[in-house]
This record gives C-alpha cells, structure tokens and sequence, in this order.
C-alpha cells in the first residue's frame, strides 16, 4: 500500500497491508488440536478481496506466496468479498507469523495488525503442513 | 451442586475470557458426550478434549516416565542461567502461583500470554487509571455499547448474545433500548451482527479517539475528516456517547496490537474518563484466553507486577520490552524455556521462534502443539475445568470456580501438581 493508502499493482502481484485476527473455524481447529488437517485448513489461508483476486487472476482456493520483508509463505487465497481494497487477513497463527518481524516498539507485542506485504499467485507451489512447518522453523530455515 | 447421574450443570466453559457459566455437560463414562449452551468453540473444547492429546511424558521424542521427565527438566532448569517461564493463560490460578514460585526459586523471568494480547492494556491502564465495569452492570444498565477493534463473534461468540443482546434490570427490550456499535478496520461477522458499523482506516484508531475527545469537549476541528470518517459523522457519535445514560468500550486486539499499541489504550481510557464529566462509562478489554485475566491478578498478588517479572535480583522487577518473552527470545536473552499452557511456536514472530528452536524447552501441554514438536520435554498435563478443578477470573475480573467432569488419562496430572513436583526437586539441587 502507498502513503496514500491505495492498492498498488505490478503484474500480477499485489502490495497490500496484512493484517492477522480471530475466526471461529481458527478458533474451533485451535481446540480441536494443532496438529489436525483442520487447524492447517485454517489458518494457512489469506483472503483477499475481488480485485486483488483479479489482480492475480486466480480462483477462490489456489495457492499464493505473501512475501514480507523477512520472508515468504505459501498458503490458499479465499475471496473475502467484504475485505476492503489495500488490505489482506491471514488468520492468527503459524503461517502470519512466518512473515511476522519481532519489533515490539518495546512493549512486548508485536505488530500482528500492520505487515507490508507483497502477493504473488503460485499455483502448484506446496503449502507446507504445520508439522512441515516445525520442522522448518526447527532447522532455522 | 446439581449435578444428576452425569450431567453437570453451570460448569464454567473454560475456552475464553467470556467464562459462560451456563454450560450443560453430559457425560458417558470417561467421555463427553454433549455441551448444551456452549458456542462452536465451547463445543469443540469440551467434545474433542481427547483429540490430539499428550498422553505421555517424553524426553527428545522418547517416552519416559513422569518422574524421569521431570528430572531431566529439573536438570535443564537447574544448569539455565536466564530461565524464560511463559504461557499461563489456558490454565488454572494455583498453577500460575506454582510458576511464580518456580522463577522466585530460580532467580528466571515469568511472563504469560498478556504480553502478546492486552499487554498494552495494561500498560495504558498503569498511565491512566481505569474506569471498569461487571459484565452483569453492563447487561442490567448499558445503553450504549462500542466494539472497537473486536470480533466477538470470532473470538468470544457468545458475548453479544449472552450478555449484550440480553434484557436487563433497566434494559428491558435490548434491540430497542441498547445500541451496540462497532469501529474496526475490516468488515466482519461481528459487524453485520451490530446496530452500526464505523470502518476506520488502519492505524488510524489513535487520531479517532482523539478526534472524539475533542469533539466530547466541544472543541472545533479545522478538518474535514480523520480515520476515513467525516468530522460530522465523528460529532454525531460523539453527541450520542455524550448522552448515552450508561455507555461501555469493549476493546480487542485491533486496538492493542495495532500501531500504537498502549498509547491508543491510553487515549481510549482517557475518552471514558472525559465522558464520565457528562455521564457514565466504563470500558473493558476483551480478553482472550479465559484465564489469562488470572494471570495478571495472580501475578500481581504473588509478585506485584501483572506480567513480564524477572527475579534475577532475588525480588520482582517489570520490564516490558525487557522481560516480555518475544523480546527475551529475539535478542537471544533466554537459556532455557519452561512453557505452560500456551503455543509459542504457532504464535510468536519467526525470529523469536526460531530461537527458541535453539534452547531447551520443556512444554506442559494436554495436547499435542507446535511447541511440543521442537520441545526436547513434554509432559501432559489434564485439562483444567474439564479434567481438573481451579479457578480463573472472568474478563471483568469475577473469579469463578471451575469443574472436573471426567478424570484426565491415566498417569495425566494437573499442571499445578506437575509445577510442585518440579519445585520440590528443584529445592533439592537448589540450596
């Protein structure tokens, strides 16, 4: 996003602010147990709205790549009618946080609201299961 | 107590900070068969309690006995030097003073999930002072109640129906005679739940609150709008919070987390403080984990400060940015971490958690969570207000007491009991 706070585009990807939150499917798979398929089909999606959709010429369900300043995450694009052009939600967890930087303005909480963030459509690219993910994060990779 | 063969009745939903206490459990055996008044959540926890658990204790993925378990995390806390105790919040509060009492022993820092939720809350509260309210005031007496930065119907969905959307002593018709409201910078559930829905641009919540201090105090503005809302629109709403008979800011994450941080919960606080010169108003932060509420009380009654303690001076010292757990593991400051009932790896920033990959972790955990897959210790622990009893304090602060209604898995303890054997060991090699 610019100063401005409008969207701005460069073939085929988009520059959006991410923002992270609560929904009930997370809340629900979170109970149930992390390591589930049903914790992974909730959060390791990003919903944008029908322009960036456009935008990135994809259908509601492929993959795409949000790359941050420290990182990049495959997950599944779901369409967010609703979502305002310029922004972008990735439910709390695993997956926002890949791309998350540990700035906290030195009061303990990171900025889970307001990440930068490029997106790129990656059909075929493999979303990575939350154990994959582990053990990612576990090899420091 | 009421209970009827295996049904209990008015247990505690041990979920979040919401703590409705109206739930129906039926049991079958050791089994949970049926949550009654529970929302989607409340159901999942309690039904799916024996889903991807923890059953055993395990040293770098092998199974061990409980006592081997807590030796060998009895040596790793024993040879740290800068022990991190974090988490807290999905566990009881006897099991908190135990960790409390684990950090005193061992000159380390305990800080709990507050420090990645209302953190800032705190912070801002600690500037400002606070003007609070019951959840049982709000339902008898609001008539005015502002979501900001909150998707209850996400987060704690019960919340509207059971305690707003709800006829009270002075509210008889809640449709008609309350107004809920909701500010956040996204279109959700919540908001196609609520009387009005105000969209605000992004980090832009602090110039809001201001802008509506502002106009409350009569002051003019030489703008035309602040936040993507219209200076008239912002004089309305502050017209209708000025004249409000009882009005209430519930805040969420959106305020805390958000650019800012405490210094927009102290700007929401002084809005309050600046209506209750015309009428009355609280405010009350949503908290998320149901007990994590608890967790600030107690570690304010055991050692003065809510979150983020370091006894490495042999007292209690508060330090956020210092002693918060992201901040102790991005630069790297933490030997060792004891997590309790909470999920750092599925929920700190990559470089706080890939440090963590570095360090021995011993995990407390009824489930199986992305912390245990890096932890070298796992040690399940039963399920407080399902398997075990406790406490914990509602999000306005009213403790209640919780329920065991089915016994843990064979061999599976309270976290409480798991912290008292590790102290009791600890004061051996400690002296």
């Amino acid at each position: 996003m610019n100063q401005s706070g409008e969207r701005t585009m460069n073939s085929g990807s988009v520059k959006v602010l991410l923002t992270s939150g609560r929904t009930l499917s997370q809340g629900r798979a979170m109970e149930k147990g992390k390591i589930t398929s049903d914790y992974e089909d909730a959060v390791a999606v990003c919903e944008l709205d029908t322009t960036a959709m456009e935008t990135l010429g994809i259908e509601n369900g492929e993959t795409v790549v949000v790359k941050s300043g420290i990182g990049e995450i495959a997950v599944k694009a779901k369409l967010n009618k609703d979502l305002h052009p310029g922004m972008a939600f990735i439910p709390c967890g695993p997956y926002f946080n890949y791309l998350l930087d540990s700035y906290t303005q030195h009061t303990g909480m990171p900025g889970f609201k307001s990440l930068a963030v490029t997106i790129n459509a990656a059909q075929g690219t493999k979303i990575s299961t939350v154990e994959e993910l582990a053990k990612i994060i576990k090899e420091g990779k | 107590m009421t209970e009827v063969k295996d049904i209990f009745k008015d247990v505690p939903c041990t979920f979040c900070g919401c703590l409705c206490d109206d739930i129906i459990i039926e049991v079958d055996g050791n089994r949970i068969i049926k949550n009654t008044n529970g929302c989607a959540i409340s159901k999942e926890r309690f039904l799916g309690h024996a889903e991807n658990r923890c059953l055993k204790p395990t040293v770098n993925g092998k199974s061990v006995p409980l006592e081997k378990a807590v030796e060998r995390a009895v040596e790793i806390i024993a040879s740290s030097k800068r022990l991190l105790i974090y988490g807290l919040s999905s566990t009881e509060n006897d099991a908190q003073r135990e960790a409390y009492r684990l950090a005193e022993l061992t000159g380390g820092v305990v800080d709990n999930t507050t420090s990645v939720c209302h953190g800032p809350t705190i912070l801002g509260a600690q500037e400002s002072g606070e003007a609070t309210a019951a959840l049982a005031e709000v339902r008898h007496r609001s008539d005015l109640v502002i979501y900001w930065g909150a998707n209850p119907a996400a987060a704690h969905p019960r919340h509207i129906p059971h305690y707003i959307r709800q006829p009270g002593e002075y509210i008889k018709d809640p449709k008609k005679d309350r107004q809920i409201w909701l500010v956040d910078v996204r279109t959700t559930t919540t908001s196609r739940m609520v009387d009005r829905f105000i969209r605000i641009e992004p980090g832009t919540d602090l110039e809001v609150i201001q802008t509506l201090r502002a106009l409350i105090r009569g002051n003019k503005l030489d703008v035309s709008e602040v936040g993507g809302i219209s200076i008239a629109d912002l004089e309305k709403m502050a017209t209708s919070m000025k004249t409000a008979k009882y009005g209430v800011l519930f805040f969420g994450l959106g305020l805390t987390q958000s650019y800012g941080r405490h210094r927009n919960i102290d700007a929401a606080l002084r809005l309050i403080q600046d209506l209750n010169a015309y009428t009355k108003w609280g405010l009350m932060p949503m908290r998320g984990h149901y007990n994590v509420s608890g967790a600030n009380k107690t570690s304010t009654w055991v050692t003065g400060y809510p979150y983020a303690v370091d006894f490495a001076r042999g007292y209690p010292r508060f330090q956020p940015g210092e002693y918060t757990a992201v901040d102790m593991l991005a630069r790297g400051d933490a030997d060792a971490l004891l997590n309790i009932a909470a999920d750092p790896v599925a929920h700190f920033p990559r470089e706080a958690v890939a440090y963590l990959a570095k360090i021995p972790v011993i995990n407390i955990d009824p489930k199986i969570n992305m912390t245990s897959k890096i932890a070298e210790v796992n040690i399940p622990a039963a399920i407080a207000g399902i398997e075990c009893d406790g406490a914990a304090t509602r999000m306005d602060g009213l403790p209640l007491y919780l329920r065991k209604v089915i016994d843990p898995p064979e061999g599976v303890i309270p976290d409480r009991d798991i912290l008292r054997m590790m102290i009791k060991s600890l004061e051996k090699v400690i002296k």
